[in-house]
């Protein structure tokens, strides 16, 4: 159980990282499936208790339950009796899977709404995007198993 | 309770007042000074009367009913002690009456407080009297624990501490906690359920998740942010100049949150101080002149501590 | 009924209040009783005092302190108002009871030292030292109790009415007081009243007195029961 995962440091450096703009529980639920895709949580490994996190983001335990719960519900997190919370197989691969899916919604569509704001064409939003390490059509192939 | 009322004279502490209060939440109870929160609260305990109405607690009724009232700590916010009485004695005594009292704990918590048990209690700071409160219903893990106002000449230090060993022994030792706060920012995310009450009335009684995703606030070139909201309950109103920012009742679909981006629209959370500073300017009928900066500032000041 | 014994313990955990003040003035007076007398010459005859009244103005002043001082924590501790009162006059009759022994008992011995080798009276003021053993320990007891529910009684009503039910009671109380002599003058009942007065032993002013005590529990008990902290 590594505490010291990027995610949840944030509080520590005085970010809140726990915020009014989505329901607390779904605000663990991703702190949580975050660190499964930046692989500080390994797959088999232990979550923290629902207390733990609790007494982390000084939030109702009950509240923290709920995130952890919805994991559990998704098949991310499963529970080993009288030991802990542990991240299941294929998480990560679920989890990725299912930001894929958002990954449009969530950030390719604000980036084009700000894109034509700013009178951005295709072709420049295309340029900026082979700018970027590891994204420019030629790497994609080789870089796709493993990101990190 | 069941439409309870209080009466004291000429004033309506509490004024039909039903609630139900489910077991191992932990609650909290806002409003304003004089709203009716501590008499909710000693009513509850048997250490106040309704004038009218029902109240069972356990199952029964609480006055003078041992088998009740033993497993409730009540220590309000100016609590009298007696007259030698320093914070050891105190909590001798309540070791005497709380099965589940663990004294460990209370000399942590006195150690953390930095209370100065050897002191008579009459001489204790204003902070420190409220730590000995703290420190006897922490301790006393009854199984419906009151906290009036706590954090009452508290520094932050000690609030943040406070907080901290509640939530840290809630987990571990479920109960019952009723908190009583002005301070909703700092409360509201350790909050199960929220009750709200204003002028003896309850004006709010929900989850706190409910709560918090009961409104949106919306903000952007006025004339477009007005279009958006044409058929909105709207709860709240500012104006900066061309700007508009427009807390809304209800959440947006995700469709709504793709059109509200392509205008331009900027997309808020409201939060629970918000949210209970405007049901509570509602209940009293206040209006809001729409373009004041002032309404602005005095919704600040009203979430600041007492 | 543990609750009760539960409160005894709680008005003992400062051990002044309920042992440590008394001691000190039943020990107190005596000395400085002992050390007027000897400075008095010694052909003056008996000499007396009232020491042993001292301890008493403190058991009234006590039963206003344990009402009003230890009643709204014993609440804060969700102690039932029953147990409350049970519990402190309980504590207080043991103590009364402890008292009154003593009381006795220095009677005895003073009486037996020809007052105290001064010629002095204290504890065995002729009039009680008479009596049985048994009348002595109960007239006592019963001044004690009186004394001690009187300021609790006192305490609780000002609890419950604060000071305008004070007031109130008081002023009736006299008013009753009053009533009571006019009536015993209009009706020329004085002679007989006298007469009654004379007969009067430590005995049956004891059971007078212990009415009083009843009286005033009761009173207390039944106020108590609807007071807030």
């Amino acid at each position: 159980m590594d505490l010291r995962s990027p995610a949840l440091l944030r509080r520590v450096w005085g970010d809140p990282v726990i915020d009014d703009s989505k329901p607390i529980f779904v605000q663990i639920a991703e702190l949580i499936e975050n660190d499964i895709v930046d692989g500080v949580l390994a797959e088999e490994s232990q979550v923290p208790s629902t207390n733990e996190f609790a007494a982390f983001h000084r939030i109702n335990p009950a509240t923290a339950a709920k995130g952890v719960n919805r994991l559990v519900d998704d098949g991310i997190l499963y529970k080993r009796r009288g030991i802990g919370m542990f991240v299941a197989t294929g998480a990560r691969a679920a989890v990725i899977g299912r930001r894929r899916e958002d990954f449009y919604e969530q950030f390719v569509r604000p980036m084009a709404t700000e894109a034509r704001k700013l009178g951005i064409d295709g072709e420049q939003l295309a340029a900026m995007l082979a700018r970027e390490p590891g994204l420019g059509t030629q790497n994609m192939a080789g870089q796709r198993e493993g990101a990190m | 309770m069941e439409n309870v009322s209080k009466v004291y004279r000429d004033v309506r502490a509490l004024d039909g007042v039903s609630i139900t209060l489910e077991q191992g939440k932990i609650y909290g109870l806002l409003g304003r000074n004089g709203a009716g929160k501590t008499t909710l609260m000693s009513l509850l305990a048997a250490q106040g009367f309704a004038s009218s109405g029902e109240i069972s607690v356990f199952g029964e009724h609480p006055y003078e009913n041992e088998r009740v009232l033993s497993r409730i700590c009540f220590i309000r916010e100016s609590q009298k002690y007696p007259d030698d009485f320093k914070p050891e004695h105190a909590f001798k005594a309540a070791a005497i009456f709380y099965k589940n009292w663990d004294n460990a704990l209370a000399m942590q918590l006195a150690r953390d407080f930095q209370l100065p048990m050897k002191r008579r209690i009459k001489k204790l700071s204003r902070g420190q009297l409220s730590a000995v409160g703290v420190v006897i219903g922490l301790a006393s893990r009854a199984e419906l624990t009151f906290f009036d106002e706590p954090y009452l000449g508290l520094d932050a230090v000690a609030r943040q501490l406070f907080y901290d060993r509640l939530l840290g022994d809630y987990a571990q030792f479920p109960r019952t906690i009723v908190l009583s706060s002005h301070l909703i920012d700092e409360v509201a995310n350790m909050l199960e359920h929220v009750i709200l009450i204003d002028k003896g009335k309850i004006i709010l009684d929900d989850d706190a998740e409910n709560i918090r995703g009961s409104a949106i606030t919306l903000a952007g070139a006025s004339a477009r942010v007005e279009s958006f909201a044409a058929a909105r309950t709207v709860l709240h109103r500012e104006h900066l100049g061309a700007l508009t920012s427009l807390t809304l009742e209800g959440t947006l679909s995700p469709a709504e949150r793709r059109a509200a981006a392509e205008l331009g629209l900027e997309l808020g959370p409201v939060s629970l101080q918000q949210l209970v500073i405007r049901k509570t300017l509602d209940a009293a009928g206040v209006e809001e002149p729409a373009d004041s900066p002032d309404a602005a500032r005095k919704n600040a000041r009203m979430g600041a501590s007492r | 009924m543990n609750r009760a014994v539960g409160v005894a313990k709680m008005q003992l955990i400062n051990k002044w209040t309920f042992l440590g003040i008394p001691a000190v003035i039943l020990v107190g007076s005596f000395l400085l009783t002992l050390a007027i007398w000897a400075i008095i010459p010694a052909n003056v005859g008996t000499v007396y005092s009232g020491a042993g009244q001292a301890v008493m103005w403190y058991f009234f002043g006590l039963g206003i302190q344990a009402l009003t001082l230890t009643f709204p924590f014993a609440l804060g501790l969700s102690v039932s108002r029953r147990n409350f009162f049970i519990g402190t006059v309980g504590l207080f009759a043991v103590i009364a009871a402890g008292v009154s022994a003593l009381y006795v008992v220095l009677g005895i011995l003073e009486t037996a030292t020809q007052g105290w080798g001064l010629n002095g009276r204290m504890f065995a003021l002729q009039w009680v030292a008479d009596q049985p053993w048994v009348v002595q320990l109960f007239f006592y007891f019963v001044l004690m109790m009186f004394l001690f529910l009187a300021g609790f009684w006192g305490a609780t009503v000002y609890r419950r009415w604060q000071a305008t039910g004070t007031v109130i009671m008081v002023l009736s109380l006299s008013i009753l007081l009053l009533g009571a002599l006019a009536l015993i003058s209009v009706q020329g009942w004085w002679p007989a009243f006298g007469a009654w007065i004379i007969t009067l032993t430590p005995g049956s002013i004891g059971l007078v007195v212990l009415g009083l005590a009843v009286l005033l529990g009761v009173g207390a008990y039944l106020t108590l029961r609807k007071a807030t902290p």
